[in-house]
Order: C-alpha cells, then sequence, then structure tokens
C-alpha cells in the first residue's frame, strides 16, 4: 500500500497537538483536508489502484479524514477559547483600578452620626440649638450659681452683643449643650428622648488636649417615672453598641450642678482590656461621659410642676470620643482638616 | 488632694489593703488619681499616699478628718475623732476690728508669748512631706499641719511685726502694696479683702499673708488667725493676683464656720505643747452661733423608686448617720438635719445621692427606660445637612470643620471687612477675636494648611454656621481647587483643573436632590469673588447663596499660589426636608425619541439660558429636552459672536414621530432664534 495510515494517523495527531496558534491550525487543515491537501490526492488516486486496494485505502482515508478533522475541531476550540486572554489581547491586571471620586464624612460627623444612630434606635430624637446664648439658658437654669467660676470670663466667652433678656448682660458662646435641654424644656411637655449634638466653646489655649471650640452630644429623657437605674440601663446599652459587648462599665459619682445623682461613667480600657497601660494612665478605666438624674431645680427653672417629672442626662465630648476610638493624641489634628487625614476616615 | 495613709489610719481602721481602699473610695465619688509609694529613706519610708481628685461640692473631703469620715461610712467601720487636749485660754481679748463683716463671717485671734521657734518633730515633718509640703518652722508646720487634717486655713503673723498689735479685716485701698510669703511684691486694689495692722496690708485674707509679719526663727510672740472669709471674695482676689494657695482653695469652696473654734484650739493645743509659750489673749469675732442646721423631710419610698432598687428604712437610717446626718422619725418618713459641713446637701434630691454612693452606683440595679415618643421629631437642620453630607460626599467632596473663630486679619485678607460683625468680649488671642461673618475667612485658612502641605487638588465642603449680630445661620461652604479630577490618573481626567462649572454641577446636583425644581442662577458682584465669574442663587425670589472664582486679591492675600480657586456659601434656612422627600414618577418613554443638533452663531452676550428660553417658547407640545454641548469661538466665527451648539429632543408617549411632524417645529425654533437673538445658523 502506498499510505501507511497508522503512520500519517499518529504525525497528523502530533502536528495538530503541537500547532499553538489559530493561523497553523488552519495551515494544518488546508494540507490534510484542503482542496490540494493529503486527503484529496489519497481520494484521487483511488480510481487507479487495484480492487483489493481501493477498499482498504478509501477506508484508511475516510478513517484518517475523520479523525483529522476532529483533531482539528477540538484544537480549535481550544484554541479559540484561550485566544481572547492570550498574549495579544491580555492587559495588566496589577495596573491600579479607576477609582470613581468619593469623598468624605469629617471624623467627628461620623462619630456624631454614630452616637446619634444609636440613641435613635433606642427611641431618641436629635434636636439642635444656637450656638449664642443667654447666661439664663447656660448656666441659672442649670443650677449654675451667680457666682460659680465656670461663669468667669476665664472659662466662658462672652460676646460684646448685650442679651435683649437681661439688662447689663452680655451674650455668650454656649460652654456645653446642656442649654438646648432648657430650650426645649420651655417650649415642650413630657415624655421626650432627644439627642443633641453641637459646638461648644470655651476659652483654653489650644495645645495637644485643649481647643477652645470643641463637640459636645447630650441626652435628655424625661418622662413621669425615669429612675436612677434607668440611666445605667440605657447607657449600659449604649456603651455596649459603640465599644462592645465585652465592654465593661462603671458608674462613679460625681458631682454637676444640674444633674442629681451625678456620675462619670468609664469604660475599661480597650487597649489593656482593664488592666492598666499608658491609654488609661495605668487606671484600667478611661472616662468616657458625664451623667445624672435631672436636678428638680432646673425642672424649677422650665416651669414644670413640681415634682411632676424626673429625667435623666448625660454628655460626652465627640473629640474625646474620636480619639480613644481611634487612638489619636492630637486634638489640634481635627481642626487642621490636613485631607490626607480626612480621607482617611 | 493627698491623703497618706498612715494618717488616715489615726481617724478610721479600714482593714483594706490600699488598692482596695481606693477602688472604694473612688465608687463612693472621691476618684483615687494615683496612688504614690512614700520612696524609701525619707521618713515615712513605707507609707502609700494617695492623690485623691475632690469635686468642688466637696470641701469638706480636702483634709484627712473629712476623708475618714467618709471612709468610715463606706467601709461600715466606726470613725475616731482625735481627743481635744486641756488648754488655757485667756479672757483678753486682741484687738480685732471686722470693717467688711460679710466678707469675713468669723475671726478668731489668739496671741501666744515666749514661743521658741525651731524645727518641728520628725512625725510632723514626716505628714507633711506625705502631702507634699516642706516644712518651715514649727509654729508654720502646726497651722499646715491643722489645715491637711482637719480643713481649716489658719495664718501666724509675728505678733511684734503688728503695728499697734492690731488686727483690721478690711478692703485693700488703691495703691497698697503687699510682699507676699513668696517674695513677690503684689499690688491690691479694692476688691481684694486683706489683713491689715494699724499701717499698712499684713496678709491677703485666705490666700497668702506677708513677709513682713512672718513667723521667724527670732519670733517671741505669735498671733494665730484661725477664719472663715467669703468664698467668691477670695476667688476673685486670687484670680485677679494669680495668685492660689492650699488656704485659698479650702477658702474657695467654703470652710465650716462652726468648726474654727475647735481647729483653733487644735492649733494652740500643738503650738504650746510643740513650741512652748502661753496663750495671753483670745479673741473669738463677729460669729453668729445661730447658724441653722437644714432640715428635709424624706421619704425611704419614694427615694426606692426614684432610684429603681429597695431600701428599707433601717438600711437609710445606717447610711444617713454614717454620715453623721441627724434623722427623726416621722410616720414613715425621716426628719433629716444636716450636719454643718455638708454645704453641698441643699434638696432632699441631694440626700437621694448620698444613699445611692455609698451603697455604690456599682451596687444599684439595671433596667431600660420606657423611651415613648417624643413630642418632639429630629430637626429638620440635622436632617437636610445629614441629606447634603451624603449628596456632597456622592460627590467625592470631603468634609471639614474649620474654626468659626478668626482674626480681624484673616477677615480683612477675606476681603469682608464690610460685614457687620460679632466680636469676643474677652478673646483667648487675637487669632479668635471674631465669629466668622462667612465660612470663607475659616475655610481658607484650611485650603492654606492643605496647599502649605503640597496638597492642591481640593474638593472641600463644610456644613457651619456664620455669626451676625442677628444671630446665627447655618451655611453649606464649598471649595474646588486644582485638578478637575482628584485622581491623578490620566485615564480618568480629561479637563486639567476645575472650573467654574464644575461648581456649578456640584450645586445643581445639590438642588435637585433636595427636590428644589425652580431656582435661578444670575451674574452678581461681590468683593470676594473676581469681576464676571460670579453668581447667586435665587429661590422664591430670595438670593440663598453665592459662588464663583475667588477674587485674585484674595488668594495673593491668603498666599495661595493658584487663581483658580472657587467658592460657594448656600444659605440652609430655605431647604425642607418636604420638599427633599416629594417626588414623582413618571412613565419611561416607550417610543424613541427624535434628536436634532443645532449649531449657532449668537452675539457674545446671549447668554444660553436666554436662548433655551426662546426654544422652549416655540417648541410645542414634543420637544422634551434642551441639552448643551459646546460653546467656542475662532476664527470661522465673526468677532463679537460665539459658536453654540445644543441638541433637541423631540419625543412623544403617544407614538414615534414622523420627520413631517418635527420639521416645522424645529423650522418654527431656527426662525426665533434667527429673528429674536440675531442668531445665524451654521
Amino acid at each position: 500500500m502506498r499510505w501507511d495510515f497508522e503512520k500519517l494517523t499518529a504525525e497528523a495527531g502530533q502536528e495538530i497537538a503541537a500547532c499553538s496558534d489559530l493561523k497553523t491550525l488552519e495551515a494544518l487543515r488546508v494540507k490534510f483536508l484542503g482542496r490540494k491537501g493529503l486527503l484529496t490526492e489519497i481520494y484521487a488516486s483511488l480510481p487507479t489502484l487495484s480492487a483489493e486496494e481501493k477498499p482498504l485505502v478509501g477506508k484508511g482515508a475516510n478513517e484518517l479524514r475523520n479523525k483529522v478533522t476532529q483533531l482539528l475541531e477540538e484544537k480549535k476550540n481550544i484554541l479559540e477559547s484561550s485566544s481572547s486572554s492570550g498574549p495579544a489581547h491580555s492587559i495588566d491586571v496589577s495596573l491600579p483600578g479607576v477609582a470613581p471620586l468619593v469623598g468624605h464624612a469629617h471624623i467627628l460627623s461620623q462619630i456624631v452620626e454614630e452616637i446619634c444612630g444609636a440613641f435613635e434606635h433606642l427611641g431618641f430624637v436629635v434636636q439642635d440649638g444656637p450656638e449664642i446664648e443667654t447666661e439664663f439658658n447656660n448656666f441659672t437654669a442649670l443650677n449654675i450659681p451667680a457666682d460659680h467660676p465656670s461663669r468667669d470670663s476665664f472659662d466662658t466667652f462672652y460676646l460684646e452683643t448685650p442679651d435683649p433678656d437681661q439688662k447689663g448682660r452680655n451674650l455668650l458662646l454656649r460652654s456645653q449643650t446642656s442649654p438646648v435641654q432648657i430650650r426645649l424644656m420651655k417650649q415642650f411637655k413630657p415624655p421626650f428622648a432627644v439627642i443633641v449634638p453641637g459646638k461648644v466653646y470655651r476659652p483654653d489655649a489650644v495645645d495637644a488636649s485643649h481647643s477652645f471650640v470643641f463637640h459636645q452630644i447630650e441626652g435628655l429623657l424625661v418622662d413621669e417615672d425615669i429612675k436612677f437605674s434607668d440611666l445605667k440601663g440605657l447607657l449600659t446599652a449604649f456603651c455596649q453598641r459603640l465599644f462592645g459587648d465585652k465592654t465593661r462599665m462603671r458608674f462613679r459619682p460625681h458631682y454637676f450642678p444640674f444633674t442629681e445623682p451625678s456620675a462619670e461613667v468609664d469604660i475599661s480600657c480597650y487597649i489593656c482590656d482593664g488592666k492598666g497601660c499608658s491609654v488609661c494612665g495605668k487606671k484600667g478605666w478611661l472616662e468616657i461621659m458625664g451623667c445624672g438624674m435631672v436636678n428638680p431645680k432646673v425642672f424649677e427653672a422650665v416651669g414644670y410642676p413640681k415634682g411632676k417629672y424626673t429625667g435623666l442626662a448625660f454628655g460626652m465630648g465627640v473629640e474625646r470620643m474620636a480619639m480613644l476610638k481611634y487612638g489619636i493624641n492630637d486634638i489640634r489634628i481635627f481642626s487642621e482638616n490636613d485631607v490626607r487625614f480626612l480621607k482617611q476616615f | 488632694m493627698k491623703l497618706p495613709l498612715n494618717w488616715l489610719n489615726n481617724f478610721v481602721k479600714h482593714g483594706l489593703t490600699a488598692e482596695k481602699l481606693a477602688e472604694r473610695l473612688t465608687m463612693a465619688g472621691h476618684e483615687v488619681k494615683a496612688i504614690d509609694d512614700v520612696p524609701r529613706g525619707t521618713q515615712a519610708a513605707g507609707d502609700r499616699v494617695y492623690e485623691i481628685e475632690i469635686t468642688p461640692n466637696r470641701p469638706d473631703c480636702l483634709n484627712i478628718v473629712g476623708l475618714a469620715r467618709e471612709v468610715s461610712a463606706i467601709v461600715n467601720k466606726p470613725f475616731k475623732a482625735g481627743k481635744a487636749k486641756a488648754l488655757k485660754i485667756s479672757k483678753t481679748a486682741c484687738d480685732i476690728t471686722i470693717d467688711d463683716k460679710a466678707a469675713c463671717s468669723r475671726y478668731i485671734g489668739a496671741v501666744v508669748e515666749n514661743v521658741s521657734i525651731g524645727e518641728s518633730s520628725e512625725d510632723v515633718k514626716e505628714r507633711l512631706q506625705a502631702v507634699g509640703l516642706r516644712p518651715i518652722n514649727n509654729v508654720v508646720d502646726i497651722t499646715n499641719y491643722c489645715l491637711f487634717e482637719s480643713g481649716q486655713p489658719m495664718h501666724a503673723f509675728d505678733y511684734d511685726k503688728l503695728a499697734g498689735g492690731k488686727i483690721i479685716v478690711r478692703k485693700a485701698r488703691v495703691g497698697e502694696k503687699i510682699v507676699t510669703l513668696d517674695g513677690v511684691e503684689r499690688v491690691l486694689n479694692p476688691n481684694i479683702l486683706i489683713i491689715a495692722d494699724e499701717k499698712r496690708p499684713v496678709a491677703i485674707a485666705g490666700i497668702m499673708g506677708g513677709q513682713a509679719t512672718e513667723v521667724t526663727a527670732k519670733t517671741k510672740r505669735i498671733l494665730l488667725e484661725c477664719a472663715a472669709f467669703d468664698p467668691i471674695l477670695i476667688r476673685r482676689a486670687g484670680r485677679s493676683l494669680g495668685l492660689t494657695s492650699d488656704s485659698a482653695y479650702r477658702f474657695e469652696r467654703g470652710v465650716d464656720v462652726t468648726n474654727l473654734e475647735r481647729s483653733a484650739k487644735q492649733a494652740l493645743a500643738m503650738i504650746v505643747e510643740l513650741a512652748g509659750g502661753t496663750i495671753t489673749h483670745y479673741r473669738d469675732a463677729n460669729f453668729n452661733k445661730k447658724v441653722a442646721l437644714r432640715n428635709f423631710e424624706i421619704d425611704v419610698e419614694q427615694i426606692s423608686k426614684f432610684l429603681g432598687t429597695k431600701l428599707t428604712a433601717v438600711q437609710v437610717k445606717k447610711i444617713l448617720t454614717s454620715l453623721e446626718f441627724k434623722l427623726k422619725a416621722k410616720g414613715k418618713r425621716f426628719i433629716v438635719t444636716v450636719p454643718s459641713f455638708r454645704n453641698d446637701i441643699k434638696a432632699a434630691v441631694d440626700i437621694s445621692e448620698e444613699i445611692a454612693r455609698i451603697i455604690g452606683y456599682d451596687r444599684m440595679p439595671l433596667s431600660l427606660p420606657q423611651v415613648k415618643p417624643s413630642a418632639i421629631m429630629t430637626s429638620e437642620n440635622f436632617q437636610i445637612k445629614r441629606k447634603l453630607r451624603q449628596i456632597l460626599i456622592g460627590q467625592g467632596l470631603d468634609e471639614v470643620i474649620s474654626y468659626p473663630l478668626v482674626s480681624r486679619n484673616a477677615i480683612d485678607k477675606s476681603k469682608l471687612s464690610e460685614s457687620s460683625l460679632t466680636r469676643i468680649k474677652n478673646p483667648l488671642s487675637l487669632d479668635q477675636e471674631f465669629m466668622r461673618p462667612s465660612l470663607l475667612p475659616s475655610i481658607l485658612a484650611v485650603v492654606s494648611l492643605n496647599f502649605n502641605r503640597g496638597q492642591k487638588n481640593l474638593r472641600l465642603f463644610e456644613l457651619g454656621k456664620t455669626y451676625s449680630p442677628d444671630g446665627e445661620k447655618e451655611v453649606l461652604g464649598i471649595i474646588l481647587s486644582g485638578a478637575a479630577v482628584a485622581s491623578p490618573d490620566w485615564r480618568a481626567s480629561k479637563k486639567e483643573i476645575v472650573d467654574f462649572y464644575d461648581l456649578k454641577g456640584v450645586l445643581n446636583c445639590v438642588f435637585r436632590n433636595l427636590g428644589f425644581k425652580q431656582f435661578d442662577v444670575l451674574p452678581a458682584k461681590a468683593d470676594i469673588f473676581s469681576a464676571g465669574q460670579a453668581a447667586e442663587v435665587i429661590v422664591n425670589k430670595n438670593v440663598i447663596g453665592r459662588f464663583g472664582k475667588i477674587d485674585k486679591e484674595v488668594t495673593k492675600n491668603w498666599d495661595l499660589k493658584s487663581d483658580d480657586i472657587y467658592f460657594a456659601q448656600i444659605e440652609l434656612g430655605q431647604f425642607s426636608l418636604k420638599q427633599a422627600e416629594e417626588k414623582f414618577f413618571v412613565h419611561l418613554p416607550e417610543f424613541p425619541a427624535m434628536t436634532r443638533d443645532v449649531s449657532l452663531a449668537v452675539g457674545k452676550d446671549a447668554t444660553f439660558s436666554r436662548i433655551a428660553t426662546a426654544v422652549w417658547e416655540v417648541g410645542g407640545p414634543y420637544l422634551s429636552a434642551v441639552h448643551f454641548r459646546e460653546q467656542y469661538t475662532g476664527e470661522k466665527i465673526a468677532d463679537g459672536q460665539k459658536g453654540i451648539v445644543f441638541s433637541l429632543v423631540y419625543q412623544s408617549p403617544e407614538r414615534t414621530l414622523t420627520e413631517a411632524e418635527i420639521s416645522p417645529v424645529h423650522e418654527k425654533i431656527l426662525q426665533k432664534l434667527t429673528q429674536d437673538l440675531k442668531a445665524t445658523i451654521r
């Protein structure tokens, strides 16, 4: 026989297997199956063959054609499926992505949002009030005596603008968010639960831990039967939400003129878990807010009927919360507004 | 307040370790800030000293006895008061004149003759050192010792140096001076209460003695002063002189006027014992013996309810008695008499706190309050700011929070000198003398800081306030500067730097998102903006804000090395939540739109808004949008003209429009533009 079909099949198989691109594969197809290809040549020779050879060669050629067609088809599929990711179309996936512009809320706004949000979940509403205040709202109504040191010009900024309600006195920049309590209570009857974020001012020279303006969040819940145990329960729920379930808390008796009993709230130090480290000053505790039961004198000042209502109030510094939460050790970075800082959060 | 434990142990056997006791004190309201070990080698080695923060309402705890009383109540162990020593007191009075009787509610003076001044005994010195004092001599040390032990400040004068042997309590006269014990000459004023002799001031009352009458090694006769002064006067005098002392600290907070005699006698007994001598004169001046003690009626059940716990009458009685309150049963209630040293107990509710505090807040139960729906809603202003913050962050702007207090210089540099300003009466420094009349000076300070640190591509906003003598206003401020796209990536940027329209785009987005269907932007003039590149935003006929390119002079004043800084300030007063939430559904178009481009040459003064208005006037029912495409000038456009390209979109909700329907309308529009605006169709 002129053709060794076994060998031809093996050779075709090898050539097709070795082929690595569609162009070469097409050349192979032409070589085997094309109009001037091998199989055409074999079929063309059939009439010249002897009667014995003819069926054998015909069978061999058919088998070869089927085999080659199958191999070419398979190879083509492989090459095509890989061609879209093949070297000619591939890109450097390690190049950075083109990011859409995304802005950042100031970290203090984020903390305010987080804290207000936590209390909104507990049924509170957010309220705000003016920064320019009267002595009555900022001090007198909050049971801060007329001669109290915090009213001195050393501790409170006064404006040149006279107080329209109090002859001879001037308006001031509120030194706490508590005057908003007074404004709300003068306007509304309980029950209500409010959370009040805002700027406050004190004449402190700027250094790593002081600023003449900072942010506070104040909370107030007034109803007919609010108890001291409610204060503990509410703030415990809040702190565990903000700092995690495992946070331990303690309520330490303290003094504020506008609450009685009053307390400061400490949480177990998140760095050392209460063992004592440099962040908590070796105490194991971090002071995070002041709180208490609204002093009946405050209710008296806003004209609520004597003995009718009880309430709880609390207040915290936003900068302090942010500093504790993120380990920031200089309060000035919040007001610098370096965009590299803003973009970190 | 420093509390050495050895000294405390004299008065109460608490039986606790230093750490445990510190925790109990802290949890009863006297926070132990630190526990110091007295170093080896010093006399009191081995002793431990608490550093305690005493709250301003508890001056009775600014001494060892007061704290011992607290410890006794907290740990439930008896308090042992020191025994008064027998003392021979002379009947001869000393010469004390009190001019200002309101300012000095009691003055005990006693003269001791033949004292021998020398060093104190070791145990006295040891204790003074433990509380951080330097021993001086036996008499001075005794006054300090008594101050720390029982809380009453006292002062010893060299009696022979008091002119006329007189003590006069009066206000200082203009021009009077005194050299105080610290060697500093101090000029006095008539608001300052002083102790004077016949000729001159010898002490600043309650704060510090004078050097001229100081007890020295040569002193033979002393006059011991044990008095009570008005807390406010002492505080004001201290502040105006920039002077404080252990005495002043206690007088400012108030001393127990009924305790003066006991304190004076304790000190005199110690002086006689340790420095010798005899008491030749004694006088208790200006004391009103009828100091009424305060009484309150309390109801145990009511207190239980208020605290959210269950108290028994026995428990309440025991706690209050341990704090030296006197209780008298009145039916189911108690009449509680407050001890003289507890000036902080001013109402029945203060007694609730005492009970809670001694039981321990940590042992009180927890409950969750029933928060009922409030009569108030979350403030609209807060919600609008919340929304604005989201919109602006979504546009790639970073929020800043700048200082609301600015200097006169910053206001002038920002060309805002004409604004009516709110001045701080007592500014800390000239840098923070005024409330900002605009966000501009505060925000330019932020821009300046960032520029100086190499950050030039700024997209910033602030939700803050501006202030005027009429009050404060909530505003939104925006700054754009530098690259139009904050990323330096060339793939993302086509335009190099921001311009007016970038800022207008941000504002459009804000207004659209806040539901303003109608707002106008008209050219405006303002000192802070470059001429011809400023606009005002008008809503409901009110100008609610301005924006534009910051004037060159302003950027130069601020030394900002860029002319392309854009600023907007919009008042939030006109924004309403209702408006922002009002949205309508419009069916999506089912039939294709037909878009026709128009290219015009028009006079340079023909604004796009005029062109669009003209188009809409004759646009008919199917004109659905006018889109600006391009504006240009160049060789092909005649002088005084500009080329402008825009697209008109025609669409019907009911069917596909045909050329035949649109062409007449489109022609009409072109005609209108040609006639009204003298436009040439290109």
